[in-house]
């Protein structure tokens, strides 16, 4: 069975890079000018060509070839990065080459080294080892359940909050109990046997204990016998949608369920008619493509096979190029309340300039998750936005933290909050 | 690796201590390669990974660099984009790369329609910013993603040069860091530092003298830190981005641009559709199209591609005369009509053409140019042949350049007889000609693909033809007794007179001289005499 984190299945998409940094600029049709011209957000922070995806293939390929050792400045490179794939989406469009899974097999191989992950890395994954969250709290996980929150004890849809609206950003995980209960879909909770996605495990290369996290979680779904995942979460929808997968070597289509984000059940209805808004919303607002639900949001294709002369793979390969991402579902969502103005950012969709906070770099590199999100946030001021929407508890939270830290009067708002306060 | 400590620590103090780095790991990324433009070719063999990496901000602390360069003797090379992968790399141990992506300066001047760019902005940028103001420059089949400044030094070709010449042409005031650290200025703001009006100054006019010959000095005559290049007119509604990866374009807005593809009976027709289409003085873009890119248009993937390609033929090749024209209603939308009318006059009912379908989008060349996508096919590229020449001159070329590629085919993609890319420029008073290299970078026969390069030159040579490779890709002591007189000479007369210790880039300009010098795979080719190349050194021709 093909280990899709090997750094060896890799050497061809290393080796063929050609510099055009496709993974570093926003797709020359979209470029917005001189500003927000990056959309890599490590090579936006550090301008040496290591903190870009074509600077990290070189130096792993040398340490693959035994040229460099790890060193501390090695790993900074490595984990100085949110993993946010708008690498992969720019590389695929003219060269099909695979730098995010590159990058993540560079950390894999990091872990198996004994060199990675960083300390704070540990320190989550000791947390959630031992407390079943990333934050290592106490508490029970279904502290975000109100009262007036309908939750079947037996449905097909389980809604699995995620650490963050479990604990930190609780009023996402009560908007989306109660849009649901507004829709009239039954749905159940992993109820005593919730816990953490895995998400910051698998990120941060420590694959061994992610796999375990992975087969234990899949365990639990499938004795509900509910067949769809429903999250709140871009994090958790792409650790079941593709991290899994991609772990176990499946297809996703061959894992037994179903995993949707709020959005996409919420858009539909919409589309439908069979969901509307009654409060207006008088707010002028950018929407913030989270990354792994966009262009990362499609689901894992299992692939092995030979390559040939000129590089041919056969059996041909069915990439993901961030295409069909979760993309239009939200705009259609916002387009729909009554006096919310929905304007575009510069750099948006598969182009879309990372939050900050993914990858593991909240944790190690505080510093550098607050930069990128005061970027990001310049870039709502620059459409005249008051705010931005997003679909991920994590990227709410850091850039409320960027605003407030920098007095720059933006409220980052979850969308499920949006889609309850209009509803 | 590293640069002498005392330099360090003095450029340290000029760009501050985040904006350099001699750390190994930090120089691996800034090593070309292995592969890239010209870097799956056997140059790569003297690459060298710089000894330490620096991002000057300001014309200033350029001048400072490469002053401090010259106290301290360290060797440095310019660097924009590093897209030009197999000169952007230092050919020496412990060289300084200097990176100018900080310079991304773009100021433009909407009434006199010029731009004064910096060394690090690139194509997309300009034409973004242009177009906000009703403008536009042309992208180069370099890509959207190179240096603007490197790219109009080199030539700037693109189908658009039709109508607004080629860029070099395009180049007004400069801003120069001579090898020794002191600034030359050329054009209008040789009198007056902030004026970049005009490319005209006092005394001779030394533009040429930046390009050196043809594709410039790749880095080994200092530093252009600033240039202003010329805009034109665009019409006014702005071509608007459309679609998610891979399938993005630029959504034309009809009536005032459209794409037209024809398919003429013969290479013949084609070529007098191209004079024609000059002659009666339409049209704003026109490029015959290799029947590959056709291919990599319409394939999914590279197994796709090949799928396409293995159904091709001698006959289909030499039938598929493609010919794309842009037209634009600058003026008016009765322009375009106007236009087009004529263009059907001259294709359709005169030559005999068939006009097929267009998508209402363009992907290349207005906004974008996927230059990235000609690796899609085999993992190697490299332009090893192109010239600014007459029609009549690249169609023979054409012809000979085909057959001799059948004797170095494999590793060469087979072309069935392609005879390369040609377009007419400047209202067809000049065309375009290049012939794409593809090859597998794995192939046993790899070091053909070296052999090519020079069997390319040596047919120019016995065939007259022009090149405009003659001391970029290609040996400076083969080709420069051939062509000028002694153009070669020259070079290195300038390179001694302006960088007497050989810092900037060296050995520029016999860098392929050296690599033909050291590869043992190239002696069996090597039958002309050339002074033995030292990397620190300036050549020398006695």
């Amino acid at each position: 069975m093909k280990d899709n984190y090997d750094i060896n299945n890799y050497t061809y998409d290393m080796d063929r890079c050609i510099g055009c940094k496709g993974c570093v600029w926003v797709d020359h049709v979209y470029m917005p000018g001189v500003r927000y011209g990056v959309k890599c957000p490590s090579n936006a922070y550090k301008l040496f060509d290591g903190y870009a995806p074509m600077g990290r293939e070189k130096i792993g390929k040398a340490l693959l070839e035994g040229r460099i050792d790890y060193t501390p400045e090695y790993l900074d490179v490595m984990y100085m990065c949110q993993l946010c794939g708008a690498c992969d989406a720019g590389c695929k469009r003219n060269l099909d080459l695979e730098p995010l899974s590159v990058l993540e097999s560079l950390r894999v191989k990091a872990v198996k080294d004994g060199k990675g992950p960083m300390p704070a890395h540990k320190k989550v994954a000791q947390n959630i080892a031992e407390k079943g969250n990333r934050y290592g709290a106490a508490e029970k996980r279904s502290g975000w359940i109100t009262k007036d929150t309908k939750i079947s004890d037996k449905a097909d849809m389980v809604y699995f909050p995620g650490c963050s609206a479990s604990y930190v950003e609780k009023g996402i995980a009560q908007a989306t109990g109660k849009i649901l209960n507004k829709a009239g879909i039954n749905f159940m909770t992993l109820g005593d046997k919730d816990t953490c996605c895995g998400h910051p495990v698998a990120t941060s290369g420590m694959l061994d204990e992610a796999k375990a996290i992975a087969r234990k979680n899949i365990d639990i779904l499938k004795a509900t016998g509910a067949t769809t995942l429903v999250t709140s979460c871009a994090e958790c929808y792409n650790t079941w949608k593709v991290i899994y997968p991609k772990m176990l070597s499946k297809n996703f289509a061959d894992m037994g369920y179903q995993v949707i984000h709020l959005v996409e059940v919420v858009s539909k209805l919409v589309n439908e008619g069979k969901f509307t808004f009654s409060k207006p919303m008088n707010i002028r607002a950018a929407y913030h493509d989270p990354c792994r639900m966009a262009r990362q949001g499609e689901p894992w294709v299992e692939w092995e096979g030979t390559r040939g002369q000129w590089g041919i793979l056969t059996p041909k390969k069915e990439y993901r190029r961030g295409t069909f991402g979760v993309y239009q579902q939200p705009r259609d969502i916002l387009n729909k309340i009554q006096g919310l103005d929905l304007v575009e950012m510069p750099r948006m969709k598969e182009n879309a300039f990372c939050c900050g906070a993914g990858g593991g770099v909240m944790d190690a590199y505080p510093d550098f998750a607050m930069w990128a999100a005061t970027e990001r946030l310049t870039e709502v001021q620059s459409v005249a936005a008051e705010a931005v929407i997003s679909a991920c508890p994590y990227c709410k939270k850091v850039f409320n933290e960027a605003s407030k830290a920098n007095n720059m009067n933006i409220k980052a708002y979850d969308i499920t909050e949006i889609i309850l306060a209009c509803m | 690796m590293t640069i002498p400590q005392a330099a360090y620590k003095v450029l340290e103090a000029i760009v501050g201590p985040d904006y350099i780095s001699q750390d190994p790991i930090d120089c691996e990324a800034h090593t070309p390669g292995p592969n890239g433009f010209e870097t799956d070719l056997g140059v790569a063999t003297i690459l060298k990974s710089p000894g330490c990496v620096i991002f000057p901000s300001t014309t200033e602390e350029v001048q400072k660099i490469v002053k401090t360069c010259n106290r301290y003797k360290v060797p440095f090379i310019p660097i924009s984009t590093q897209w030009w992968s197999g000169r952007g790399a230092a050919k020496v141990e412990d060289a300084l790369m200097i990176d100018l992506k900080r310079m991304d300066q773009c100021d433009i001047d909407d009434k006199h329609m010029f731009a004064v760019v910096g060394s690090g902005l690139i194509y997309s940028q300009l034409q973004e910013e242009a177009m906000k103001r009703g403008l536009y420059t042309t992208i180069p089949g370099g890509g959207s993603q190179v240096g603007v400044v490197a790219n109009h030094i080199l030539y700037g070709s693109s189908p658009l040069n039709y109508r607004t010449c080629i860029a070099n042409r395009r180049i007004l005031g400069v801003e120069w860091v001579l090898p020794d650290g002191e600034i030359l200025r050329l054009g209008s703001c040789a009198l007056d530092k902030d004026d970049y009006l005009w490319g005209e100054g006092i005394g001779p006019d030394l533009r040429g003298m930046i390009r050196g010959f043809s594709p410039g000095w790749m880095g080994s005559m200092g530093i252009v830190t600033k240039m202003s290049v010329k805009l034109v007119p665009f019409q006014p509604d702005k071509p608007m981005p459309v679609g998610i990866s891979p399938d993005t374009a630029v959504e034309l807005p009809l009536k005032r641009i459209n794409w037209y593809n024809f398919i003429l009976p013969s290479k013949d027709a084609l070529v007098k559709a191209m004079y024609e289409i000059a002659n009666a003085e339409i049209g704003a873009g026109l490029t015959k199209v290799p029947l590959f890119w056709r291919a990599i248009a319409k394939a999914n993937n590279k197994e796709e591609f090949w799928e396409l390609w293995d159904q091709e033929s001698e006959e289909t090749v030499a039938a598929m005369n493609v010919l794309r024209v842009l037209l634009i209603g600058f003026t008016s939308e009765k322009q375009l009509e106007y236009e087009e009318r004529v263009l059907q006059d001259i294709i359709v009912k005169d030559l005999g053409g068939k006009q097929t379908r267009t998508k209402p989008t363009d992907e290349s060349w207005v906004k974008n140019a996927d230059s990235a996508s000609m690796w899609m096919m085999c993992g190697g590229y490299t332009s090893l042949e192109f010239d600014f020449e007459a029609i009549s001159h690249a169609v023979a070329k054409g012809v000979d350049c085909s057959k001799l590629k059948k004797g170095y085919t494999p590793p060469l993609m087979k072309a069935y007889g392609d005879q390369g890319w040609f377009q007419v420029g400047d209202y067809g008073h000049l065309a375009l000609f290049e012939f794409l290299t593809y090859q597998d970078p794995d192939d046993e026969q790899k070091h053909k693909v070296d052999e090519w390069s020079v069997a390319l030159s040596k047919m120019n040579i016995e065939n007259r033809y022009y090149t405009a490779q003659l001391a970029s890709h290609k040996p400076l002591f083969l080709t420069g007794p051939a062509y000028g007189p002694d153009y070669h000479k020259w070079m290195i007369r300038f390179k001694e007179e302006f960088d007497p210790d050989a810092l900037s880039n060296p050995p520029g300009p016999a860098d392929t001289d050296l690599f033909i010098q050291e590869a043992e795979w190239m002696q069996k080719v090597k039958d002309w005499p050339a002074p033995k190349i030292e990397a620190n050194k300036n050549p020398k021709f006695e």
